[in-house]
């Protein structure tokens, strides 16, 4: 992977940080699970909110829900859900930079997670200004439906990633 | 019983699965459709607590969300069936697993339960505050949820 993330990685791995990620995670009995549960749930989250949305949004799913009702109902959810998602998540790149930054499908994992949030912004503030849904709001739909199930699935693809990019 | 675990481990589709990259694919897939199912079961859990979405009429609300969910569980379900063939003698040895289970017949009978009580009296509470047993079975679905992921996470971490 580029030189840069490399440099990052290793600075990482140098940073009091690191030391104490290390630490926790060894020595807090059941801390690895119950931080990736905290990981898990957030997920959750995510997608009862914006996947769910973007599926009423495409006349898929509860149909007798309001857009603009659903999107105020969501949206502090999926936002609230993004701090505990990150810092599960963080803990576990802090206490291996070099694992994380030499994987490439963390790489499309971190590279998805950006544009999906601002997809999802998108998507809050369209439905928020009016119950109809026009063609603007259906491909910002389409869109989050892609990027966070792709997500959702690169996480776990992690793991494997030699699989998908064998080692030469 | 012992040697029906060791009969799926020995199907070829159970080797198949064990040995391939068909085994992170049924994983991932397990992961996006539990965690689908964990997230759209909240909004009826929220409802059924008087929390969330009260301007919709309880029973339509859970009808028109549950659909997904089971949608969601069905694939979960046959997923996660998939990764247990491989090694079915462990799991069923595996005590975080044991708990998953336990704790998924216990949302059945969370569900069953409210069915049966909530089939009574529904009408008095669809748009208003849900009376105490949906209110009861709502935080217990919750908690029931909760630990069906965790229990799933842990059952990974054992040897």
């Amino acid at each position: 992977m580029a030189q840069p993330f490399l440099e990052f990685a290793r600075s990482l791995a140098q940073s009091g940080a690191h030391d104490v990620a290390v630490d926790w995670l060894r020595n807090v009995p059941g801390l690895p699970p119950i931080m990736q549960t905290a990981h898990l749930l957030s997920i959750a989250v995510v997608l009862g909110s914006t996947v769910l949305l973007s599926l009423r949004t495409l006349g898929l799913a509860v149909p007798s829900q309001l857009p603009q009702e659903m999107a105020r109902r969501f949206s502090p959810w999926t936002w609230g859900a993004l701090p505990i998602l990150l810092i599960s998540g963080a803990i576990f790149v802090l206490a291996r930079p070099q694992r994380y930054f030499t994987n490439p499908v963390f790489g499309i994992k971190v590279a998805l997670f950006l544009p999906a949030l601002v997809l999802a912004g998108l998507l809050y503030r369209e439905l928020k200004q009016s119950d109809a849904i026009g063609p603007r709001a259906r491909v910002l739909a389409g869109l989050n439906l892609l990027a966070w199930t792709a997500i959702v699935l690169a996480g776990r693809w992690i793991a494997y990633a030699d699989y998908l990019f064998p080692p030469e | 019983m012992t040697e029906f675990w060791g009969w799926l481990e020995m199907l070829p589709l159970a080797g198949r699965i064990g040995e391939s990259w068909w085994f992170p694919l049924l994983e991932s897939i397990h992961v996006l459709t539990a965690m689908f199912v964990v997230g759209s079961i909240l909004w009826v859990d929220l409802r059924l607590l008087g929390a969330s979405g009260m301007r919709y009429a309880a029973s339509r609300f859970t009808k028109e969300l549950v659909s997904w969910t089971w949608g969601a569980f069905a694939i979960a379900l046959i997923s996660g069936f998939g990764m247990f063939m491989t090694r079915a003698s462990w799991y069923v040895l595996n005590r975080a697993f044991q708990i998953k289970l336990l704790l998924l017949v216990l949302a059945a009978a969370n569900m069953v339960l409210f069915h049966i009580w909530g089939a009574r009296g529904i009408g008095q509470w669809d748009h208003g505050r849900p009376a105490l047993h949906a209110r009861i079975a709502g935080a217990a679905s919750l908690v029931i949820w909760a630990g069906v992921t965790l229990a799933g996470r842990w059952t990974g971490h054992l040897s």
